[in-house]
This record gives C-alpha cells, structure tokens and sequence, in this order.
C-alpha cells in the first residue's frame, strides 16, 4: 500500500517537476525575448539614431558664444585719444535656471540702493514675460564696485550671470562731434543692410561723423567660442576659441587741442570752421557749432535729452560744416578774379570806376560801401571787396565762365570729405537752371551771382578745400579726416596759362590782411607771418526761404560773416574757411577768429609733437 | 560507488570545496561580482569620481554581501517555519506606515526606527513570494481553486497597503512577484490569459483612482516631448545619453550626459543611461549576458530544488529580479512609464541592493542545502 503510495506520490512528483520544468523554460524564454527586445530598442537607439542622439548631446553640452570684436580706438593726429572703449557690467539673467526671482530683485534693489527701485520692479515685471529660456539683460549698467559685490552672493542666484562689456565714451564729450560721430544701438533699418553674421553680439554700431565712415576698419570681425555648459548653464570649460579681430585703431587728421580752441573760439555762436593742411588735403579742425555731447547716444539717448537736442532752435544735430549751405557771399571773389585774368576778360591792371552802385537793366546794384570805391583794379578789387568791379565784370564774363572757373575748385560738387551725407551747394550755370529750374538764366542773376548771392550755395569744407587749392596754387587736394599715407598724395593740378595769375589773386588776399585798406587789416596788424584772406558778408534769405515769423525775423536777418584765408602765404600751412551765422559782416566776426586759430596753429606748430613722429 | 554510502560533509569538501562548506554557488556569486563590479565602475563614473559616493557605495556592497553570506547559510526549512510570522509582521509593518509613516518626498514610506529609516516595502519584495511559495509546499502543482484564491488575495492586501503609501510602482512590482509564484505553481494558462485580459480592460478604471503625478507620468511617458522641461526631461536626456553612446560607447567616464548634470538621478534610478553612454550598444549586450547568466543560473537553482516551496521561491525570487531589470531599462530607455526603480545590482542604493543579496543568499542556501534536506 505504501508502495503503492509511493510510486504515486513519484509519478505526481515527475509529472509536477515536468510542468514546473516546462513552466521555467517558458519563462527563461520569456527572458531572452524580451533582453532581445530591449536590445533591439538599444540598437534602435544608439545605432539608428546614433546621428540623431550624438548631435543632440552635442548640443546640450556646448553651445557657441560670440566674441564680439572691440571697437577700434580713435586718435587725433598727435595720438591723443578721441574715442575709447571702457568696461562696464551688467547683469543677464536666464528665467529657467533661476531659482526664486523675487529673491534675486530683493537682493539687487539691495546692491543697487540709490537706483530707484520701482524701475527694477518694472524692467522684473518684463522680465517676468520674457522668454523662459532666453537671457534678459538688465538695461542699465552697473559699477565695478556694484559688480563685485555682486560676485559675493552669485553662488545664491545660479541663472544670474554678471556680463561685462566694453561701451564706447568719447574722453572730449562735446568737442569734434561732428566729425568724430558717435555709435549708437543698431536700429531695424541698420540691420537690414548689415552682414548679421558680422555683428553677433555686438549692438551698437557707428551712427554718424567717422565712426559711421570706418565702420568697417572700426568694427572688427567676431569671434567663436564653444563652450562646454552643465545643464544649469555653468561654464565648464571652453573648448575651442577663435579669437575676436579687434577693430582697427586709426588717426585722424584732426588737432584736437586746435579743434578745442577753435570750438572756444566759437563760444555760444552759430556756425562752422574748417581747416585744413593745404599741403595733404588734412582736417586740422572741423567746427560745427553748436555741438553735443556723443556720450548720450551709445547706450541710447532718453527722451529728455533728445528732446531738448532735437527742439534747440541752434539744431545741433546739423553738420553745419558739409550741410551748412550758404551763400559764399565775396569769398567767392578771388575765384571770380582769377577767371577773369586768367581767360583775359580783363587785365589785371585795368581799372573800373566805382560810384557805389552798378546800373543795370532799369536796376541799381549797389556796393557794400554806399560812397563807393573809386577806381580800382584787381588788387584792390580782392582788398576792398570793391561789388561794382565784379559786376561789371561778370556782365562780361557770363555766368557758365564764372561757373567753369570755380567748379575746378569744387563748388558746386561734394568735396569726397570722408564724412557721410555732404551736401553740394550750388554753383549756378545756364545748363544748372535750366535743368533744376526750368527756366533760362537771366543776366542780371549773373550780376549777383558774381558776388557769392543768388543762387550760389557753398558749404564751409567746399569753401575751405577751395581756399587751400587756392594757397596750394592750383594743386588740388582732397580734404579729409583720416589720417592715411595714401590719401596724402595727389598729383592733380588745376593748370593756368600764366602761372603769375595765382600770385595776383593771391597778392590781392594778402592786401586784405595787411594792405591799407584791406577789409580785415585791423585783423592782419602784427602778425609774424603773411596771411592771405577773404572776408564774406551773406544775406541770409536764400538758406532759410523765409520760414520764420516776424519776432524773429530781424535776429534771423542779420548776415552771416564769413572768412576764408591761409597762411603763410608763401609756405602755406593752413587753410582755414569760417562762416558765424547772424554773424554780421565777415571782416567783424569771421576774419579775427580765423586770424586767432592760424595764430594759434602756426605758433603751436613750431612744437615737435605736431610732426606725429615722436609719439607711437 | 553509490551516493548514499557517501557522508555528505565529505563529498562537500572532495568536490566543492570552501565555497560549498560556504554554502556559496560559485557560478552565482562570479555573475554577481562581475555585476558589482561594473556597478563599482559606474557608480564611480557618474557621480564625476566622487570618493565619498563611491566608498558609501563600496560599503553597502560588502554589507550586502555578507548579508546573502549569512542568508545562505539559514537553510530553507528555516525560512519555511518563519514564513507566516514574516508575513505578519510585515504586515503590520505596511499599516504602521500608512499610520506613523515618515513623509519623503510626498509619499508615506518609511518607517523611522531611530538610528535607521525602514522601508517594509522593501522587505515585503521578500517576504510576499516567500508566503505565496509557502502556502502552496504543500498542495499538488497545480494547487486548487481554493489555494490560488488564497494566494491572489495574500497578494492583493499587500499590494493594496503598498499603494496607498503612494506607491505604484513599488506595489505592481510586489504582485508581480507573487504572480509569479502562482505561475510556476501552474496556474492554468486560460485563467492566466482571463488575467491579462482583465488588466488590460480594467486599464482606465485603474486611471481613475491615480494620484495626479502618477497620470503625468504615464501622460509624459507617451509622448516626452511634451514637457520637454517638466517631466519629460528625465526621459529625453536619458534618450540622449543612450543614442549618443552609440556601439561602442564613448568609453569609461565619458558620459558627458551625466557629467555636465543633464541626466538627473544618474547614480540611481538612470544609471543604465550611463553605462550605455559609456560603453555604448556593446556593453548593453554585455550587461543583459550577465544579467542573462545569473537569472539562468538562479532558474537552474530552482530546476534543481527538491521540494515545492525551494522551486517556487527560487524561480519568483530569480524572474522577480529580471522584472526589475527589464522594467528599469524599459524605462529609462523610453519604453515604459517613470517609476523610480533601481536597476538591480548596478544601481548606487542602499535598501534594494540589501534585498536583492539576500534574495541571492536564499538561493544560495536553497540550491547547497538541497542533499541536507532530503536525507
């Protein structure tokens, strides 16, 4: 029975051992099935999509960072600097990877005491909405001193990263403005014609003067760094750098001590000056008054500021000095002479009696001086200022003679100064009304055209290049700011049958300074040196079309003085061309503040610094 | 020469050796410490070489180890006459919880017993399947009607304490091994198909009664991108960490994933994602090879036992750990749902890598205490 039990009981225990035999191989079975699966998943993974997956880690782990270029420097020509770069910080911060960001403002209305603290609950409340993942600069700079107490509790404000940049500050603020410019936030207008990849990480760019004419010598090119970051943003190493190319350091022609006594000169009065080295076509000076300080703009002008800028009756933002166009009035007359000498339309000995007046077609065209001049020649034509000379003798000559003598000068045409935006003035001829006005030229036009009135328009560098052309006698030069060895060299020449006409016109400036009746012999008294001159008085109507209500009127009626004049008239120097707006006649207020910054020049020249070999 | 003429003590030192009067499997334990090893090297890696964590790591592996070192040498029928009170205690633990449990991380999980936090879920992946094997020693495979209902409902009340600490996965798992117990006992295929036909019907009832992270889990889980930053990013980056360790991998500490903080919790729950970054497809196949290893050797142990219980405790306990492997790659690799789930024996943790050495030293002691028993 037992036994019997038994094989039962071993016949249960086979077939039971055989079911739970079968059950395991299913089971182990199972296992391998399903290893197989989560290889094939593996291999989907890291085979099939290796390219996928590696790209991404890749991009987890570095990201690139632009290098922005530095900003080349500006120097005057006696390597003073103009334009330099400063550090400044502030502070970016990344919403995802902060922690508590009321803690944070808490914290920076702390390290920013004195700043007010309702602008940094609204620059949080922007930055609250700002994109979670994107860094939001703080718009405001912060101090060294600020910045490294923020160090101190950065480790409490992970997401919060201390930014350091250089910003652009002009050391003489208001001094030159006009030529040096200024940089300013790169508006959507500007950034359609950039080459973005250019400007990666940088946003300011040149808005005006030279730093907009060398943008590209100035800027630079960026450079690339891939940075290996943890996923809370932290820097961990930098992996590969290609190092920004800073932006070229230039020179400029400029004298920015004589720009300084020049802008002095000036005080609160309108207008503009400039001088040029008659030798190199070099800017010594470039006045255009009045100025404003360039520091306003790099970060963005505020409202207040601009406003007050953009309203100024004086409007400073006017380039006075390429967009001041002004009639040249009877600085024009050297010019005028020297064509009519030259082409033979009178002899340089002959003289003209003048009353005080020209009669004309049934319309008297009076002098400057109501008694008149008496009998005069070209010298004393140039010395006086005589209008009833030229009158006559523009009758003579005609306007297209007129016009093809100066236009050699550059009236009438942009002087290629290296400042965006010139103006061109007017140098009228029969084809230029004909085509801008519709309508034949008359010949009395040509009476008041002789003197620098009507239609004729210059600005203060044509009337400046032409002045140095003149002292250059004949050889014509390129004014300009930069300081650049190939732009020195020019060999052009405006050719002259009689090479003594040139001394004549330029004999007849020198009377003006130092002859007996020079119109500025006051000015020319004492000096070391000859100097040659050219004193303008300007009726204003022809630059303002007569816009200006009637308080105004009489202020806005007074002439403009102008002055142009070089020297030393046998080795000259300087060329300098002036015109004060409302300035009254030009030997009053032109001439003595030309007289004074050749002066000033002539007598500083003498000083080594000036030659730019010492310095580096 | 027949067997029996043999006294066993003898035929353990002719043939076995020191590791047999250990009571050790040496196959078992090779598997093992080439596993731990590996686990040594990546736990080293991915906390960036981190002496602390590594020496915290290499300790609780030698305690673990002397832990299955004592548990082989308890013979089965030992465990077998404990098991009920096992059972209990445990038990009463899981109420305990529920009533005095330590809130961690917003679920009631441990018990705080001065000097040392408890977890008796832990001890329940134990004990549970033990149970289930003991109350079936006895009966015929396959065991009645009655018996399996017995089981299902053993297994349902501490599933059921599990998951209202919260825990889930935790829960799932615990059933999963006690099913397994019913499975090996020869629960009929058709009863086993109704099951997992029932589960899968009973899918959005089970929805309903989820806590709301454990809907976001499942949510993200189906499609991660969808909160790229939120709850997805744990499965992205582990994505990204595994695809771009490619073949061959990008070699020891080369996880780049982990060392620059992408890969979170790259220590513990994600640390597959380091070795397949390290080591790429390769040393994936070599880690399933190993794990395959140990659980055919844990399944021979129990083909070899010589009693009912010893077979159904060796087979749960051995599919019991593929589970866990296979549910913890499942998920870091995107496949199944987040649940914070260690991936045995490689993974730095203390608790689980406790439970699972004296799981080994069961069946250490089941498969070098068999000839004890039977004579």
């Amino acid at each position: 029975m037992s036994e019997q039990l038994k094989f039962n009981s071993d016949a249960e225990a086979f077939q039971q051992k055989r079911l739970f035999r079968f059950r395991l191989y299913f089971a182990y079975g199972f296992v391998l099935l399903l290893f197989a699966f989560l290889i094939g998943r593996m291999a989907h993974l890291q085979w099939y999509n290796y390219e996928r997956y590696h790209g991404l880690a890749e991009g987890n782990r570095i990201s690139v960072e632009t290098l922005p270029p530095t900003r080349g420097k500006i120097y005057d020509r006696n390597h003073i600097l103009l334009a330099d770069n400063q550090p400044v910080y502030a502070l970016s911060m990344i919403r995802e990877k902060m922690d508590d960001i009321h803690a944070f403002e808490l914290d920076l209305m702390n390290l920013l005491d004195g700043t007010d603290p309702e602008k940094i609950e609204e620059y949080f409340k922007k930055f609250r909405k700002w994109n979670r993942s994107k860094s939001y600069t703080l718009p405001f700079s912060i101090s060294e001193e600020q910045a490294a107490r923020f160090s101190v509790i950065s480790h409490k404000h992970p997401g919060v990263s201390l930014t350091a940049r250089l910003k652009r500050v002009y050391p003489h603020k208001n001094t030159a403005v006009h030529a040096l410019g200024y940089v300013g936030r790169i508006n959507i207008k500007e950034l359609k014609d950039l080459n973005e990849k250019e400007y990666l990480g940088t946003n300011i760019i040149g808005k005006s003067g030279i730093e907009r004419f060398y943008e590209s010598r100035l800027h630079g090119t960026p450079g690339v760094q891939q940075i290996e970051t943890n996923a809370r943003g932290r820097i961990l190493r930098k992996l590969e750098t290609v190092p920004a190319t800073p932006g070229e350091d230039i020179h400029l022609t400029l004298d920015i001590e004589l720009q300084n006594y020049a802008e002095e000169l000036f005080g609160d009065k309108v207008g503009s000056m400039v001088a040029i080295d008659p030798q190199s076509g070099e800017i010594l000076a470039f006045v255009s008054m009045p100025t404003f300080d360039p520091n306003l703009f790099v970060d963005g002008i505020d409202q207040t500021n601009y406003n007050r800028l953009l309203y100024d009756p004086h409007r400073p933002f006017i380039n006075r000095a390429i967009n001041g166009q002004y009639p040249p009035g009877s600085t024009i007359k050297p010019f005028v002479a020297l064509g009519a000498i030259e082409n033979d339309y009178i002899s340089p000995t002959k003289k003209i009696y003048d009353p005080g007046y020209f009669d004309y077609a049934e319309h008297r065209y009076r002098d400057w001086k109501r008694t008149g001049h008496g009998l005069v020649d070209l010298n004393d034509a140039i010395e006086q200022s005589c209008d009833t000379y030229f009158y006559e003798l523009s009758l003579d000559m005609g306007v297209d003679a007129i016009h093809d003598t100066m236009a050699p000068f550059g009236f009438g045409s942009k002087t290629g100064v290296d400042i965006l935006g010139e103006s061109k003035g007017i140098l009228p001829s029969q084809q230029w009304k004909q085509e801008t006005k519709g309508k034949p030229w008359y010949r009395g036009e040509t009476i008041i055209s002789s003197i620098g009135q009507g239609y004729n328009l210059a600005t203060p560098i044509q009337l400046a290049k032409a002045t140095a052309i003149l002292a250059n006698r004949g050889k014509i030069i390129q004014p300009h700011l930069l300081k650049d060895e190939l732009k020195a060299s020019s060999s052009a020449q405006i050719e002259i049958k009689k090479i003594s006409n040139w001394d004549k016109v330029i004999q007849g400036m020198e009377n003006v300074m130092h002859g007996k009746k020079g119109t500025a012999r006051r000015h020319g008294q004492g000096l070391p040196f000859k100097m040659a001159g050219k004193t303008g008085t300007a009726q204003v109507f022809s630059l303002n079309q007569g816009k200006y209500n009637a308080d105004e009127l009489a202020k806005r009626l007074h002439d403009h003085s102008l002055f142009v004049g070089f020297a030393p008239v046998d080795n000259p120097k300087i060329a300098v061309a002036i015109i004060v707006e409302n300035g009254g006649s030009g030997s009053k207020t032109a001439a003595p503040m030309a007289v004074d910054l050749i002066k000033h020049y002539l007598e500083v020249d003498v000083k080594p610094t000036s030659n730019n070999e010492t310095k580096p | 020469m027949k067997l029996d003429d043999v006294q066993p003590q003898q035929m353990y030192r002719k043939n076995k050796g020191l590791l047999h009067a250990l009571h050790i499997d040496g196959w078992l334990l090779l598997g093992l410490l080439l596993l731990l090893t590996t686990s040594a090297a990546i736990v080293y890696s991915a906390s960036g070489g981190d002496e602390a964590v590594i020496t915290r790591h290499l300790i609780r592996v030698g305690f673990a180890l002397a832990l299955m070192l004592v548990f082989a040498q308890i013979p089965p029928n030992i465990i077998y006459i404990f098991t009920p009170w096992l059972f209990l205690s445990g038990i009463l633990m899981l109420i305990a919880v529920i009533l005095f449990g330590d809130i961690g991380k917003g679920a009631q999980r441990w018990l705080d017993l001065g000097p040392v936090k408890f977890q008796p879920s832990e001890l329940m992946k134990l004990v549970l399947p033990i149970t289930v094997a003991w109350l079936f020693a006895h009966s015929q495979f396959p065991p009645s009607f009655r018996r399996l209902l017995m089981g299902a409902m053993i297994i349902a009340l501490t599933a059921s304490l599990i998951v209202v600490q919260p825990d889930l996965g935790t829960s799932l798992l615990i059933a999963m091994s006690g099913l397994f117990v019913l499975f090996f006992a020869g629960l009929p295929w058709k009863v086993i198909l109704a099951a997992i036909t029932t589960t899968v019907a009973s899918a959005p009832i089970a929805w309903h009664f989820m806590h709301a992270y454990q809907k976001q889990r499942v949510l993200t889980f189906l499609n991660p991108e969808s909160d790229p930053l939120g709850s997805g990013y744990h499965i992205i980056q582990s994505k990204i960490a595994i695809g771009s360790g490619g073949i061959q991998g990008k070699g020891f500490l080369g996880s780049t994933q982990a060392h620059l903080e992408f890969l979170p919790e790259s220590t513990t729950d994600f640390i597959f994602s380091v070795l397949s970054e390290e080591f790429g497809l390769l040393g994936v196949i070599m880690l399933l090879v190993l794990y395959s290893f140990v659980i055919a050797r844990g399944l021979y142990i129990a083909s070899q036992a010589q009693d009912n219980f010893t077979r159904l405790v060796a087979s749960s306990l051995t599919m019991t750990l593929f589970v866990y492997i296979f549910v913890n790659i499942g998920m870091v690799s995107g496949l199944l749902p987040v649940v914070g789930l260690p991936l045995p024996l490689i993974s730095y943790g203390g608790s689980s890598l406790v439970t699972l050495m004296i799981s080994f030293g069961i069946l250490m002691s089941i498969h070098t205490h068999k000839r004890l028993l039977t004579d």
